[in-house]
């Protein structure tokens, strides 16, 4: 062997070796533990307030689109994300409809005709609560870094997997609170929602939720 | 006859050039540097709040414009909340779809979108005329075989007006600009009830 095969081949273990030292699988006991306890935290949550900062990545673009704002989620599927910063836009999901208020712009858009508006919202939401844990729907594999718990889940639906490729969504290690939900579109573009300041079951008002 | 003659006369007024409508007064063309520099720096992302008004219905987005390089510049539409809407590359005289959801993916919005967004990235389209009119200089291009009038006031280009059968179709109008960069921009559609608004975050 050539000395620069040599280095190659020592260069690609190393890479090989630190992109999966970051995540690691968990094993099938640990997997169902952790499944076990998310839905536990999963369920007891009527209510959400926590601040969000967003992270769109464009693989052309020198830099991530950044936008934050807050997040309001009330039990069963009252939804409301109010961005703030650098542009004020609210969309609220309240049963079937979508309330849009873009600057003062109000509409609505009736979602019950939109099935997969309205499945993708279902699964946003089932995302924030960390409530996706369907086996039919995803091909679901768990993994844990140094400071979270990572699962991802991959759509078995194809017209779903057209939009999103695949959520990874991380879990707190020590409250197993959702903490951020990575949303592909491809495999080099994606949305990252990072959770701040979470306040889980304090009383929201509706009148959070009307436009 | 004399009905024909009258008709014939309001017709050839009906259909006189757009210059010529206006007064614009033609002078020689003397323009050195790009038309339009607004989406001309490839070091730039250049990102803006959309809103959309067509008819009665408002829905806004994020449109996103990327010089890849001096061939090529993207274009891409998302939502808000992060999902594209669509995602258009101009490669040369080339224009491609890489992706457009399902309810958007029809030929007479497509062109229509590609259209507008030409305008926007083409720095240097094929120069036709040049004028002067109520303290302006003009410049009559051709893009998509469409006359394009530029309206500039002290070297800035302050507004694209395209015609079709001599008449107004569209006008790009870009105001509070900073170096090469228009932070607000308005499409408006003459013939359709569509208006696109473009604010710079």
């Amino acid at each position: 062997m050539k000395l620069k095969q040599v280095i190659s081949t020592f260069l690609l273990f190393l890479f090989v070796a630190i992109g999966f030292g970051q995540e690691v699988e968990l094993s099938q006991q640990e997997s169902e533990e952790l499944r076990t306890n998310i839905k536990l935290q999963s369920e007891s949550k009527n209510t959400i307030k926590s601040e969000f900062v967003q992270l769109k990545h464009l693989d052309f673009l020198s830099n991530d689109i950044e936008s934050s704002g807050m997040l309001y989620y009330k039990s069963p599927n009252s939804i409301k994300w109010e961005y703030q910063k650098p542009f004020k836009y609210s969309a609220t999901f309240l049963g079937d409809k979508l309330y849009i208020n873009d600057a003062g712009k109000k509409s609505d858009l009736d979602l019950s005709s939109n099935k997969a508006f309205k499945s993708l919202n279902s699964l946003v939401v089932r995302s924030v609560k960390g409530d996706l844990f369907d086996a039919t729907e995803f091909e679901i594999t768990y993994f844990k870094t140094a400071q979270n718990y990572s699962v991802h889940f991959v759509p078995k639906d194809k017209k779903l997997h057209a939009f999103i490729s695949e959520f990874v969504i991380g879990f707190s290690k020590t409250t197993f609170d959702v903490i951020s939900v990575k949303m592909f579109e491809n495999t080099e573009d994606y949305t990252l929602l990072i959770f701040k300041n979470q306040e889980f079951n304090n009383p929201i008002s509706d009148a959070v939720f009307t436009n | 006859m004399r009905y024909l003659l009258i008709s014939l006369c309001l017709l050839m007024v009906g259909c006189s050039s757009y210059p010529k409508k206006n007064n614009f007064e033609a002078i020689e063309t003397n323009h050195l540097t790009s038309l339009n520099p607004y989406f001309s720096n490839p070091d730039l992302d250049y990102i803006y709040k959309a809103q959309i008004s067509i008819k009665e219905n408002n829905f806004g987005g994020i449109l996103i414009i990327k010089k890849i390089n001096m061939q090529e510049h993207r274009v891409v539409f998302t939502t808000e909340i992060g999902n594209k809407i669509f995602d258009f590359s101009y490669i040369g005289n080339e224009f491609k779809v890489n992706s457009i959801l399902a309810d958007m993916d029809k030929k007479i919005l497509i062109n229509l979108l590609k259209k507008d967004f030409k305008v926007l990235i083409e720095e240097n389209p094929q120069i036709e005329n040049s004028y002067t009119a109520n303290g302006y200089s003009i410049i009559q291009a051709d893009i998509y075989k469409n006359n394009h009038y530029y309206f500039f006031k002290e070297n800035s280009l302050e507004k694209v007006v395209k015609t079709k059968n001599g008449k107004e179709n569209t006008s790009f109008i870009f105001s509070a600009i900073d170096t090469n960069i228009a932070k607000n921009i308005q499409i408006l559609h003459n013939k359709i009830k569509l208006e696109i608004t473009l604010r710079k975050i």
